[in-house]
């Protein structure tokens, strides 16, 4: 198996710590073309970065992130994590999915300890106890680690879901759609436990969402998706609000109301033109994705 | 406190009724406890009065209706009748029960049975004799009671022989006398053609007419009164019992094993004395051969045990071994199987032909092809090292041998591969879409996790496919039970399915009746089978709430 290796670009590297580059998602067709999901799509991600995904239902949001995940072969184009291109899923990655996904037949403690269990093979049993019940008490279920999934409400479930993918000590975590079915109260205190792990661990994320507020609230920059097939990274929103954020600072803030608009205002209008990706600072356009980008890219790729 | 001390024992008992399967129980169970009464005594008269009574029913047609049919191997028995057959082989069982343990005991304990039995012997005979007496009065009685009955009926029967013998000897008469004519030219032929078809025709109504009365008389004698039947069978099973008694003290005084191995080394002993005494030295050789023989047979009879009978609950014992035997083969065989089809798509292109071809193939073919394949194994079975050992009482030392009241055989082999052959398809089949449905979610999981191969198989796929996999193997227990029954009836290996095929060639009065039970011991076997699996499926599945029972 041939490995390929991208040399880092001095003082670059942790702005560049994801790249997508050019990513094509075909599912093949019997009865002509093959049918494109995503086409082309381009992002590079920042160390630490919090990226939001949104888009029409059906675009292809999830495609690239479970892509990302390492969960979905890639047609064409690539990915880089920490200047490794993947060919699959790692440790360096893990997944929150939207329903938690939990192991009915074990607990809290049991379902948490799966993974670490197979990411840390040498450590020993007191240290793998101590990663798992950190992880559980870091999502404030330090009290049902013996409890079983149907003993959870969906809001715990998922808790168990977000400590299971932030026991294996990932360098990115990529959360697809993880609050989608839950009440709004519970929705805004995972909110809150996902911020908090992510300004401990200092994590590179990407989560996948329908829900405009949860977009603008959690990340740093708001990837527009086009509407498919062949959609693709459309616009780029930054949002610059400080961190650590207060929700009800954000939301009172009328930059928020701004953002907000913007956002709804793609969906309704724009999200069906295909195009060059445009970057907005605020509300002010201020380029389109640089081209160069992308070529700089594939000159970096050689096989090792 | 004492509040919640009784709802945990009421949801406790609630759990185990829902783990169990019985969900009958569950509404007296709630009435118990006070919780809405009125719904609940309606369900127990909806689920559990209107069934039994709806069974009670069934009982009294089968009642009604049995005796109606009357069949080479006497009426159809009613389910009186099935009972007494089953107190009968439960008589049978604990007589076989008592000679084994009085062949065996020893020392003052011997002595102590002994008097008890002779004493019980005593008294029984005792009690014989009367009741052979009573019997005999209540006969001679109810004898004189039919002869009252039958002597207007014979008189009758006397009186129209009489009337036929005459009638037909005026007509002999009748046509001598034309035939006389006949020959005198004076009369047609045809007209004694006529009279001698007429007088067949009145011979035949005559002796129709006499029938009818030696039916009624028949039938009276054949079938004599309640009271003295019932005499005859109070007679008869204490004389039974006498017989029991008389053989036990037989078994105690002669036969135990203690006082056989006393005997020899009494006789060893006695020749050791003619031994030294010894002048003639061909004398000396022979007393010294029968020191040795008498002590081994002494040696001998020390382990022996009674020969035992196969009553109707030995045959079920050992019909529950070979099913196990067999169940366990095919889970054994089925699981890992199942497991690697539903994982590799290769492999179960490979296993379908097979699975598709030998699975629609009767039990009895099984069987025939087992006892011919099994057979070559064993060519001399009484001295195979395999029956030898599971058969030998001392394989555990002091212990002894659990297993050794199975007699194995050769027979019982085969028919726990037949059985397994069988129950090998349900469970394979299951197992298969068990761990090929699992649940795609969790397989993404076990991706991002990055579980290897062993930890996914028994951590992921095995758990999760586990309902299924016991709900095949429910299906598989129940028709092994009854390949097993067919299976023992046509092969003659020891069983509940013997049994039903020795009662149907031996055709005593008592074997239609054994063969209803036996078909009664065999559902009802079969239902706790399965409750069993029930049981352990719900252990399992984890949807339920019962994972941690």
């Amino acid at each position: 198996m041939s490995l390929q290796v991208y040399e880092p670009m001095p003082g670059k590297l942790s702005s560049r710590f994801v790249e997508i580059y050019s990513l094509v998602k075909e599912y093949p067709n019997p009865y002509g073309d093959d049918f494109r999901v995503v086409e082309h799509f381009n992002l590079n991600i920042r160390q630490g970065e919090f990226i939001s995904l949104i888009g029409h239902s059906g675009c292809g949001k999830s495609t690239v992130l479970t892509m990302l995940a390492g969960l979905n072969e890639i047609s064409d184009g690539g990915i880089i994590v920490g200047n490794r291109e993947i060919s699959g899923p790692g440790p360096d990655r893990s997944v929150v999915f939207q329903s938690p996904c939990l192991m009915p037949w074990l607990t809290a403690f049991g379902n948490v300890m799966l993974g670490v269990k197979s990411v840390y093979p040498h450590a020993d049993k007191a240290t793998r106890k101590q990663i798992v019940e950190h992880s559980l008490s870091v999502v404030g279920l330090a009290d049902s680690m013996k409890k079983y999934p149907r003993e959870l409400s969906g809001g715990m479930q998922q808790r168990v879901g977000i400590a299971r993918a932030i026991a294996l000590q990932p360098k990115v975590l990529l959360l697809d759609e993880p609050f989608g079915r839950l009440d709004s109260l519970t929705r805004m205190e995972l909110q809150d436990v996902i911020l908090d792990i992510l300004a401990k661990e200092k994590l590179t994320a990407m989560i996948v969402t329908h829900d405009v507020d949860e977009a603008v609230f959690m990340a740093d920059r708001c990837v527009m998706m086009s509407n498919g097939p062949k959609a693709t990274c459309s616009e780029i929103l930054e949002i610059d609000f400080p961190r650590p954020r207060d929700r009800e600072e954000v939301f009172n803030d009328p930059t928020f109301f701004h953002y907000r608009e913007h956002l709804l205002a793609f969906l309704e209008q724009r999200s069906h033109i295909k195009g060059e990706t445009r970057t907005y600072n605020g509300n002010n356009f201020i380029g389109y994705l640089d081209k160069n980008q992308i070529a700089d890219l594939s000159q970096r790729v050689h096989v090792a | 406190m004492a509040d919640s001390i009784k709802d945990k024992i009421k949801y406790g008992l609630l759990k185990g009724i829902d783990v169990s399967g019985f969900k009958v129980l569950d509404p007296p169970v709630r009435l118990a406890f006070g919780e809405e009464p009125r719904k609940q005594v309606g369900d127990i008269a909806k689920y559990m009065i209107l069934p039994i009574l709806f069974v009670l029913a069934c009982l009294g047609i089968w009642t009604v209706m049995g005796p109606n049919h009357k069949t080479k191997s006497g009426e159809v028995p009613t389910p009186a009748k099935v009972w007494t057959a089953y107190e009968d082989n439960a008589r049978f069982d604990e007589r076989q029960q008592e000679k084994a343990a009085d062949f065996i005991v020893e020392g003052a304990e011997r002595e102590a049975v002994l008097t008890a039995t002779t004493e019980e012997l005593a008294r029984l005979e005792a009690e014989a004799a009367t009741l052979a007496e009573a019997s005999d009065a209540v006969a001679a009685t109810a004898k004189e009671e039919t002869e009252a009955l039958l002597a207007p009926l014979r008189a009758r029967l006397d009186a129209l022989k009489a009337e036929h013998e005459a009638a037909e000897d005026r007509r002999e008469a009748e046509m001598n006398a034309l035939a006389a004519e006949i020959v005198a030219g004076q009369a047609q032929p045809s007209a004694l053609v006529d009279l001698v078809r007429e007088n067949e025709i009145l011979e035949d109504e005559a002796n129709d007419a006499e029938d009818v009365i030696e039916t009624q008389i028949k039938d009276i004698l054949s079938d004599p009164p309640a009271e003295v039947k019932a005499a005859q069978m109070a007679a008869n099973r204490v004389a039974d019992e006498v017989q029991h008694y008389k053989k036990r003290i037989d078994i105690l005084t002669k036969e135990n094993r203690n006082v056989k191995e006393a005997e020899y080394l009494a006789k060893a002993e006695e020749d050791r004395a003619q031994l030294v005494a010894a002048e003639d030295p061909k004398k000396a050789v022979r007393e010294a051969k029968s020191i040795a023989r008498n002590a081994e047979r002494a040696e001998d009879s020390k382990t022996q045990t009674y020969p035992r009978t196969a009553t109707i609950f030995w045959q079920t014992k050992r019909s529950l071994a070979t099913v196990f035997v067999g169940f366990g083969l095919a889970a054994a065989l089925a699981i890992p199987l199942g497991i690697m089809c539903g994982l590799n798509r290769i492999f179960m292109a490979c296993l379908t032909p097979i699975i598709s071809i030998f699975r629609p193939v009767s039990p009895v073919v099984w069987l025939l092809i087992f006892q011919i394949i099994i057979g070559a194994f064993f060519p001399d079975p009484e001295k195979h090292p395999l029956f030898v050992t599971l058969n030998d009482e001392k394989w555990f030392g002091w212990i002894g041998n659990p297993l050794a009241f199975l007699q194995t055989n050769p027979a019982m082999i085969f028919s726990a591969c037949t059985v397994a052959m069988c129950a090998l398809w349900p469970a394979l089949v299951n197992t298969a879409l068990g761990v090929s449905s699992i649940d795609k979610d969790h397989m993404n999981v076990a991706k991002v996790l990055r579980l290897g191969f062993w930890s996914r198989l028994f951590k992921i796929i095995i758990p999760s496919s586990l309902p299924l996999v016991f709900a095949g193997l429910r299906i598989s227990l129940g028709v092994g039970w009854m390949v097993l029954i067919a299976a023992e009836a046509l092969s003659s290996s020891d069983g509940l399915g013997k049994f039903v095929w020795d009662e149907y060639q031996n055709g005593s009065s008592q074997s239609f009746a054994n063969i209803i039970l036996a078909c009664f011991v065999v559902g009802i076997i079969g239902f706790f089978l399965d409750r069993i699996m029930i049981f352990l499926q719900r252990l399992v599945s984890f949807d339920d709430g019962s994972a941690t029972a």
